[in-house]
């Protein structure tokens, strides 16, 4: 349904970095876990999520970066967010993801 | 003493079992908790082929979960279809024992113990240890779910405050924003957000033609008639101002797929919407206020204009005694009134009503007095300064708006009055014997139209001890809260009865009079009078 929604990645020294475009939502998920499956390593401890074109996300949206989390808890890897809208921050705050991952104000400070 | 060897055995594997129930619930999903199952009953057994299979319900089929080779050849059928815990002992070329435990989520998992390394059976100790270790697995299972619904029940939990934050964010937000285009974008990011909805719409409609004004969606770029035609659909609607507002969410969300709005998402969307019409009618409200503030401030500006037009003193003429008033309405009107002194002892006295309030009636007043300071110098004839005023206003005021006009012009050693009368109301002059004489002789408004239709003048002489009475309708048209008018009948009938007293006095008491009549009603119209009396 949600015709907007892009995902990029790339990988700086062994690190994910994930750009999201669009409204983060069920369709939006299942593209973010299948591009977090087709680039992450066993070996990256470390994954960024760039949210800074994206302006609204819904509950569904989150709870499929709740399984990113897990899965990189499981290899004691840490997910960072950045570039977060207010909104957004607020409703991770609230969601209590920033419990187990981090937000930082850029992807270049978040790679440091 | 085989029993207390048995008992000896199990105690020193009590530990072990513990250490298992650890490892299991630790466990963050299915997957993880199978294997390492998978992984105790090796150990514990010294079997390799071992198999774990697992089905969602009793009807479903089994899918292997654990192997530690994928065999073809895998014998489903030895799991039999029961619903309570079934541990069956075999001896078969591949097989030891065949289980099945029914999980608390009504799922199924089945197990095939392999035969042992030494090629040997299940013993009684290993088969009370498989017994220990299935309980070992429920109970961590179980823990698992509990913390998989904790972490759910968590999760709705954050969601419900989320949403109660985010309404109470986004009726703040929203309540701030005067631009429309930036209320329905944040109106609609909010509600797809706060409702999991996959798309929204919101369409505003001309309510009297139906024509579409505006339509914004959210994603942007979706086919409006997609959230139209969607199965899953909620909408609201409100009209304020000869617009509808249609919200329209589709598709609620779910990692299943689409589903059905609830009840709550549909309070959410009317609260949102709500919010939404609140915000426009405060900026329609507010854009009235500014309106109003605006026309008060045209108002005021009308007002020192006619203000400045109405002579604050009347001159001194002799052998006569003049007074004069204007009071205006709320709304500011038109009329005026003006005693200009001309060469020879000669006088002009005016009284004028333009049609139409506010500012450009007050500039037309303006430009009524700018004129006739300028057409009384050249001494004209009344009929040809009316006929040229008549021009004047007619070109300078739009098709509804004209001016009636008196204009008697005193002789004031001989009392002799030149009069013209354009559209006013009859003048009265009060002869001595207290008969009124009306003035209406003259013609057409002045700026009604130009088609060079003559006025006509008349002539008059005031003998000593007679009055001339100049009125606008403010005074007869005045009503009180019953919209009864002071009337012509009751004007006349005062002027009869006051017309001796000095002309400050009468203006002072048929004001009084008026303003009795009128009583707690507001004030509709200007009033305005002019007294002349001739003394000597």
């Amino acid at each position: 349904m949600s015709t907007e929604f892009n995902i990029v990645s790339e990988i700086y020294n062994n690190t994910l970095v994930m750009r999201t475009d669009g409204y983060i939502n069920n369709v939006a998920g299942e593209k973010i876990i299948a591009e977090f499956s087709k680039n992450f390593s066993g070996s990256m401890n470390k994954v960024v999520m760039d949210l800074g074109k994206s302006k609204v996300v819904n509950s569904i949206g989150i709870s499929y970066l709740i399984d990113i989390i897990e899965k990189l808890n499981e290899s004691n890897g840490k997910l960072v967010f950045t570039s977060l809208d207010p909104t957004i921050e607020k409703t991770f705050n609230i969601m209590g993801i920033f419990q187990f991952a981090q937000k930082a104000d850029s992807v270049e400070a978040a790679l440091k | 003493m085989e029993h207390n060897l048995l008992v000896e055995k199990l105690s020193l594997q009590a530990e072990s079992f513990q250490e298992g129930f650890e490892i299991l619930i630790k466990c963050s999903n299915f997957d993880e908790i199978t294997k390492n199952f998978w992984h105790l009953l090796r150990g514990n057994f010294l079997v390799t082929n071992i198999h774990i299979l697992h089905k969602l319900s009793f009807g479903a089929e089994w899918k292997i979960i654990t192997s530690q080779t994928i065999e073809e050849s895998l014998d489903q059928s030895l799991l039999e279809h029961k619903e309570h815990l079934s541990i069956k002992y075999i001896t078969n070329k591949k097989y030891n024992a065949v289980v099945v435990i029914p999980l608390s989520d009504s799922s199924y998992l089945g197990i095939l113990v392999g035969k042992k390394l030494d090629g040997g059976d299940l013993n009684d100790f290993d088969k009370i240890t498989l017994q220990i270790l299935l309980q070992v697995f429920s109970s961590a299972y179980n823990s698992f779910l509990n913390q998989k619904n904790e972490k759910k029940l968590i999760f709705e939990l954050n969601e419900k405050i989320l949403q109660l934050n985010h309404l109470i964010d986004a009726d703040i937000e929203l309540s701030r924003y005067d631009k429309q285009n930036v209320l329905f974008d944040l109106a609609i990011e909010r509600v797809v957000s706060l409702t999991n909805a996959s798309s929204a719409l919101i369409k505003i409609t001309n309510t009297e033609d139906g024509s579409v004004e505006r339509q914004i969606t959210f994603p942007s770029n979706l086919n409006q008639e997609i959230i139209i035609n969607s199965p899953h659909k909620i909408e609201f609607a409100f009209e304020f101002n000869n617009k509808r507002y249609l919200f329209v969410l589709s598709e609620k969300e779910t990692r299943k797929g689409a589903t059905s709005f609830s009840d709550l998402d549909k309070l959410l969307l009317q609260a949102i919407s709500r919010q939404v019409q609140a915000s426009i009618e405060n900026e329609f409200l507010l854009g009235q206020s500014l309106e109003k503030e605006r026309i008060e401030k045209e108002l005021n500006l009308a007002a020192a204009i006619q203000q400045r037009i109405i002579p604050k003193e009347l001159p001194k003429i002799d052998g006569y005694e003049i007074a004069g008033i204007n009071i205006p309405s709320k709304e500011v009107g038109g009329d005026y009134y003006d005693c200009i002194e001309l060469t020879d002892g000669k006088y002009a006295l005016i009284i004028a009503d333009v049609a139409g309030k506010g500012i450009s009636a007050a500039l037309l007043v303006n430009t009524l007095n700018a004129a006739l300071y300028s057409y009384l110098e050249f001494n004209l004839p009344l009929t040809d300064l009316a006929d040229k005023l008549n021009k004047l206003i007619f070109k300078s005021s739009p098709s509804d708006k004209y001016i009636t006009f008196f204009i008697a012009v005193l002789n004031s050693k001989t009392g002799d009055l030149d009069i013209l009368n354009a559209g006013h109301n009859p003048i009265f002059l009060v002869r001595n014997n207290l008969e009124l004489e009306q003035v209406e002789a003259g013609g057409i408004g002045l700026g009604m139209l130009d088609f060079g239709i003559p006025y006509e003048g008349k002539k008059l002489t005031l003998e000593v001890g007679e009055k001339l009475f100049l009125y606008t309708d403010g005074i007869p048209e005045a009503m009180n809260i019953n919209e009864e008018e002071y009337s012509d009948e009751r004007m006349i009938e005062f002027l009869k009865n006051n017309s001796e007293k000095k002309p400050a006095n009468f203006i002072a008491l048929i004001v009084s009079d008026v303003k009795n009549h009128v009583g707690a009603a507001q004030q509709s119209d200007d009033i305005t009078s002019l007294f002349l009396k001739r003394i000597k």
